[in-house]
């Protein structure tokens, strides 16, 4: 028989038994509905971790750093030896650790090497606070901005290199600032605090003061005010890294000279936890491996925006093979019911096969007919379930987005060619729950079949 | 020319052992139509199967047309019932579902023959059929299903029909209408018909008449004509 008469014919057994096809097909739907929404959240995620990357670094600069532990890396359960190079920082956890940090004298280290075209210390600085005439004081903190940084903007523009003495200010600081919208704050002038740390020129100029009340007035130490212009209102942002969420934008030098304020006479003056590296030519993912190797032969440990971008996906990964595998779990269970239905369609056809056989049918077509018919009920299962998804998906999109303030991000995002994909490989495992059931119709002894009691 | 040849069939294993045809022999002419006729029982279906190569025989042979039927293989067997062979039953087989085209076409469509439309509406005519053609099989009566089952049989010109007792289910009057349609096309079409019946009246009615009991021929005539 010709394929197209054995499709055709498979169709219409099924037809023949509409609610028995259909419920078949919808155990199947349920896993496909499951993948398919598995794929589609998984594709959102990984669109979002690519604008989070996109919007946040350059990919052409590495993230230098001299302790492991920082990139993740590293056993944290050995003592370390000391050197001058340890500062304190604090983890994710709250936790305040000793770990070695990047000083002025590595920072001129890798700038000397050839392939790269320019190092930026990171600076993340722990304001006092922020306050302007007659606004309340806000606490606050400031990072130096990157120009691979694509914040959005509510009022005001962003000048790349940004300007010094120019803040980009979050959008929840307008109001308690004072200002009545986004628009009115540009321009104007914020006033920055740092609290200075101890002042070691006092100290060595007059010695240590004997009584302590002068003491504590030297320890007390005072604040730098330094006025800086708004020259941009971020909205808030549904791309940053977390936890910056509120974090004010300034220029690097001005980061640096504000960090310096703040820790001059410390064992923090100067040290730096990350650094930014520029690639010269760092398109080529050749010239950032050089860099890296070098980076790891001097000591320093290193990151690239794709490993970054790999880290975040593995998270991803992860969620996305829990929430496949309860599919997977959903289309083997549907496979008995194939099986299920398969041998009941053969039981009720016995005559019609029989028939066929008499009248010279081949067994492997046969055999083929009800693969074809399993294909089918693969197929339908795989359409509705696939499609019912895409509906739900497409009516739910804007809500999810609004509730998870993903902004224009879709969470489910789906892929045509993955569906296909889905689907083909549905109508696979159907053919293949339906192997049992057509070989023994085509194992069908005619004479058996076609004996009438 | 169909020669069966010393047939001998057996089923079961010694203890149970059932002998269903003895040493059976016997020659058809080409066109002929033949009756074979015994109690059930005697041995009759399980000819017809043998015949049809369905079943094989213990020993002996049955050549069609030159060919020894049972050392075809496979795909030359069913070539060979798919393309020289068809059958009618007792009781129909018609799928009840498809439309009546869908019924006649199936033998087209195992031998991939082309043309299916105009062969299948040459058969629906000559059984009586032609404004059936898109009528479900469901919506016939017995007699035009045994009909539509004809036009099946008839479609891809077989030089070779089995009919297994088929008047079985109907009344006599339609019964008939089906031996004569029956008769008329074996005719024009110059094929075999083989009948397997246990109704001495239909038997008379071919021109050779086999009578099996207990496995073992009992009784063969043959007529020069059909008497009307």
């Amino acid at each position: 028989m010709r394929i197209i008469d054995i499709t055709r014919r498979s169709a219409r057994n099924l037809k023949q038994a509409k609610a028995r096809t259909l419920l078949t097909a919808l155990a199947i739907g349920v896993g496909a509905f499951a993948l398919t929404l598995t794929l589609a959240a998984s594709n959102g995620a990984q669109s979002f971790v690519n604008r989070v990357i996109s919007d946040n670094f350059d990919p052409t600069e590495i993230i230098v750093a001299k302790d492991e532990s920082i990139l993740g890396r590293g056993d944290t359960n050995k003592p370390k030896e000391y050197d001058e190079s340890f500062g304190s920082a604090v983890v994710n956890s709250g936790a305040s650790v000793q770990i070695k940090q990047l000083t002025d004298k590595d920072i001129q280290k890798i700038r000397q090497y050839p392939e790269v075209s320019q190092v930026r210390e990171g600076v993340t600085l722990t304001l006092e606070y922020i306050t302007r005439p007659g606004a309340k004081k806000y606490v606050a903190n400031a990072i130096d901005f990157s120009p691979a940084q694509n914040p959005e903007v509510v009022a005001g523009a962003i000048v790349k290199p940004l300007s010094d003495k120019t803040v980009l200010l979050p959008e929840a600081y307008v109001s308690s600032l004072g200002f009545k919208n986004p628009q009115e704050a540009v321009g104007k002038s914020i006033t920055l605090a740092v609290r200075k740390s101890i002042d070691i020129a006092s100290i060595l100029q007059n010695g240590i003061p004997s009584n302590t009340n002068d003491i504590q007035e030297l320890a007390k130490s005072s604040s730098a005010l330094e006025q800086f212009k708004i020259a941009a209102v971020l909205k808030k942002p549904t791309t940053s890294q977390p936890g910056t969420e509120l974090y004010l934008f300034i220029s690097n030098k001005d980061a640096k000279a504000l960090n310096d304020i703040a820790k001059i006479g410390t064992n923090q003056y100067r040290k730096y936890t990350y650094a930014y590296a520029r690639v010269k030519n760092g398109e080529n993912k050749a010239n950032i491996a050089t860099v890296q190797a070098r980076l790891k032969k001097d000591g320093y440990t290193s990151q690239s925006v794709e490993e970054t971008q790999k880290f975040l996906t593995q998270i991803i990964d992860v969620l996305k093979a829990i929430v496949a595998a309860f599919g997977f779990i959903a289309v083997i269970a549907s496979v008995f019911g194939v099986v299920n239905t398969m041998y009941i369609s053969v039981l009720q056809r016995t005559r019609e096969i029989g028939l066929m056989k008499a009248l010279g049918t081949r067994r492997k077509d046969i055999s083929r007919l009800f693969r074809f018919e399993a294909a089918w009920i693969g197929f339908l299962g795989g359409a509705i379930g696939s499609l019912a998804a895409f509906l739900l998906g497409t009516v739910l999109n804007p809500w999810i987005t609004k509730r998870l303030d993903l902004g224009t991000q879709k969470l489910l995002i789906f892929d045509l060619k993955q569906i296909s994909i889905l689907i083909v490989l549905l109508v696979l495992v159907a053919i293949f729950a339906g192997l049992l059931p057509a070989r023994k119709a085509a194992k069908l002894d005619p004479i058996e079949a076609l004996r009438t009691e | 020319m169909i020669e069966v040849k010393h047939i001998s069939k057996t089923y079961g294993k010694k203890d149970s052992l059932v002998t269903a045809l003895n040493d059976v022999s016997f020659n058809i002419p080409e066109g002929s139509t033949v009756a074979i006729i015994g109690k059930s029982g005697s041995g009759k279906s399980t000819l017809m199967h043998i015949m049809s190569g369905l079943d094989h025989p213990n020993s002996g042979q049955v050549v069609i047309a030159g060919e020894v039927l049972h050392d075809l293989k496979g795909k030359a067997m069913d070539a060979f019932r798919a393309n020289e062979m068809s059958f009618i039953f007792q009781s129909f087989f018609v799928e009840a579902n498809q439309t009546c085209f869908q019924n006649v076409s199936l033998p087209l469509e195992i031998s991939e023959l082309k043309q299916r439309k105009a062969k299948v509406t040459e058969a629906l005519a000559a059984v009586g059929l032609s404004d059936k053609i898109n009528a479900k099989a469901s919506e016939l009566s017995g007699g035009q299903k045994q009909r539509l089952a004809v036009a099946r049989a008839i479609v891809n010109k077989p030089q070779l029909i089995f009919a297994d007792e088929p008047t079985g289910n109907l009344d006599s009057v339609t019964g008939d209408k089906i031996i004569d349609l029956l008769f008329k096309l074996n005719k024009t079409n110059k094929n075999t018909l083989i009948i397997v019946t246990h109704d001495d009246e239909l038997a008379a009615k071919c021109q050779i008449r086999i009578t099996l009991k207990d496995g073992k021929i009992i009784d063969f005539k043959q007529r020069k004509k059909v008497s009307k």
